[in-house]
């Protein structure tokens, strides 16, 4: 499979163009911005908000976008004619997902303003989330992958919202049932602690865990995305 | 390039076929729907042959020039998008989002992709079915164009939009290909005189549609009727209009095994495959062809039949 800067352009300034005036789903942009000023608090203690903000954002919009994006192109069969161009998969998957990447740091970075959450350090935190970012949209590919329309997509993008945003929330139950302590390993939980350990300034030492953790996931993701990308649309 | 031969329930749809398109010529291929679908599922696994079928999709939200614009970045197409514009015609609708677009601009649209194509062979499902009469004179046009250096090969269930722009028809049956004698009819007006004069040298049932003569061999006819006192030959199930008279049919198809077996029916022979008696007094003939294609017997004719049939 051969790549090309240009194709992957061009897909990516159609993809932008058809994304912004398809309401149904641009709409999804709104909701962190707005989950950030209804959860902004002064002082300590705003890190768990912060990463449930985060986490949230992150299935709600870059999962459901790029899954959104996979899904119409099947739906409305112009992947085969796409195929048919001198694009190859790789060049369509890379367009689209950049475009979910730039929306993403974009609406994140200025929901990280408007919450006004305090780092010590800055380029940990832009690290944990340009991980994260990566890993929710191989997460969103497969979503797409396994949908025929748009409403089968954003109902997929579900179950990923519901187990990794919430998944942090079910360690309060660790206690009573040991078994919770999985969802430990869970990238949103370990995001979360990041952010923790980020605002309380902890050393550089308890800040790598939870990054490899992210990465590890980010690998792991992608890679399936991509051998199942090429598996389902093979025979397509 | 081969077909491989497909069998459904023990029925032979289509026979193994070498099929070699030229440039220069547009190449048409009328069969029915069932065939065009595995032969179009079989051309998809060509190497080097660009497909357009009808269920393709469109980017909707996008306006025509965009979509233009990004058929051009993504295929590495030359052409700047305003020449492109206008060689289709499309100035006026540039800024329109296609969503907004008349079907058949829609569908002319969505067509106008086999022009950004790299391929050397084109394959076009049903091109003209959704085109009003504009797009169509001048998608035929542009398709000429292009069959200069491209092989370009149409595939229709109907021969009257295989007509509107092809240079060689075949049609496409259990049997294999065969080509249709197709001529232009302001070049061949006195066709039917012709014949007249020759008497009985020429073999060929000249048959009309869409104002092209189409010459038929009378071995393919399966059987000719008479709908209002007008000719209607049937071949493969289509049917074709055919100026002679039945009577005048009937004199010069005797020959060739054709038998009057009903005041408007004139039956090849050699494609009945049963006589079906009905009551005491009502008989038919089943054609070979397929299930349905039944032609009376009138009772009168039952003995000159049984006579020439020996039985």
């Amino acid at each position: 499979m051969n790549v090309s800067v240009k194709r992957i352009q061009a897909i990516l300034i159609k993809d932008y163009k058809e994304f912004s005036r398809n309401y149904a789903i641009s709409v999804m942009i709104v909701f962190p911005l707005l989950f950030a000023l209804l959860y902004r608090s002064e002082g300590s203690d705003q890190a768990v908000m912060y990463a449930f903000v985060m986490n949230f954002s992150l299935a709600m919009l870059t999962s459901f976008v790029q899954a959104c994006l996979i899904a119409e192109e099947k739906e409305r069969n112009t992947l085969r004619s796409l195929m048919m161009t001198p694009a190859s998969m790789l060049d369509v998957l890379i367009g689209k997902s950049s475009l979910v990447f730039i929306i993403s740091a974009a609406v994140l970075a200025i929901s990280t303003y408007l919450f006004g959450f305090d780092t010590s350090n800055i380029l940990v935190l832009i690290a944990g989330l340009a991980l994260s970012i990566l890993l929710y949209t191989a997460i969103g590919t497969i979503c797409g992958l396994y949908s025929k329309s748009l409403i089968e997509a954003s109902l997929a993008v579900f179950p990923v919202l519901i187990i990794f945003t919430m998944g942090p929330f079910a360690l309060v139950f660790e206690e009573d049932y040991p078994i919770v302590k999985v969802l430990n390993y869970l990238p949103s939980s370990q995001l979360s602690e990041l952010m923790v350990a980020l605002e309380t300034g902890a050393a550089t030492s308890e800040l790598t865990s939870p990054l490899v953790i992210i990465a590890i996931w980010t690998v792991a993701l992608t890679v399936i995305s991509f051998v199942l990308y090429k598996k389902r649309l093979k025979d397509y | 390039m081969n077909i491989q031969a497909v069998i459904v329930n023990g029925q032979k749809i289509i026979p193994s076929l070498e099929f070699d398109a030229q440039k220069r010529k547009v190449v048409g291929i009328q069969t029915n729907v069932q065939r065009k679908k595995i032969l179009l599922t079989q051309l998809a696994e060509h190497p080097d042959t660009y497909l357009s079928t009808v269920d393709q999709g469109e980017y909707m939200r996008l306006t025509v020039e965009e979509l233009l614009r990004f058929m051009k970045n993504i295929s590495g197409h030359g052409k700047p998008v305003g020449v492109m514009l206008k060689e289709f015609q499309l100035e006026e609708q540039k800024r329109m989002k296609i969503a907004h677009l008349t079907s058949s601009k829609k569908a002319y649209l969505s067509q106008l992709r086999i022009f950004y194509a790299k391929q050397q062979t084109i394959v076009i499902e049903e091109p003209y079915f959704q085109l009003e009469e504009q797009e169509r004179m001048l998608f035929a046009r542009m398709l000429q164009e292009l069959s200069e250096d491209k092989r370009v090969i149409i595939m229709t269930a109907n021969l009257e939009d295989a007509l509107i722009s092809c240079d060689e028809i075949y049609r496409l049956d259990d049997a294999g290909l065969h080509l249709l004698d197709i001529a232009e009819s302001e070049n061949e007006p006195p066709v039917p005189v012709e014949i007249e004069e020759t008497d009985l040298k020429v073999q060929k049932i000249p048959t009309k549609k869409n104002d092209k003569v189409i010459l038929f061999n009378p071995p393919e006819i399966d059987y000719i009727e008479s709908v209002n006192s007008m000719a209607l030959v049937h071949v493969g199930g289509e049917t074709y209009n055919c100026a002679l008279t039945l009577a005048e049919l009937e004199e010069r198809l005797q020959h060739f095994g054709f038998f009057r077996c009903h005041r408007s029916y004139i039956v090849n022979l050699q494609k009945v495959r049963e006589l079906v008696t009905w009551t005491k007094n009502s008989y038919s003939l089943r054609l070979t062809t397929g299930q349905d294609s039944i032609v009376p017997l009138s009772r009168t004719k039952l003995a000159e039949l049984k006579k020439l049939l020996n039985i």
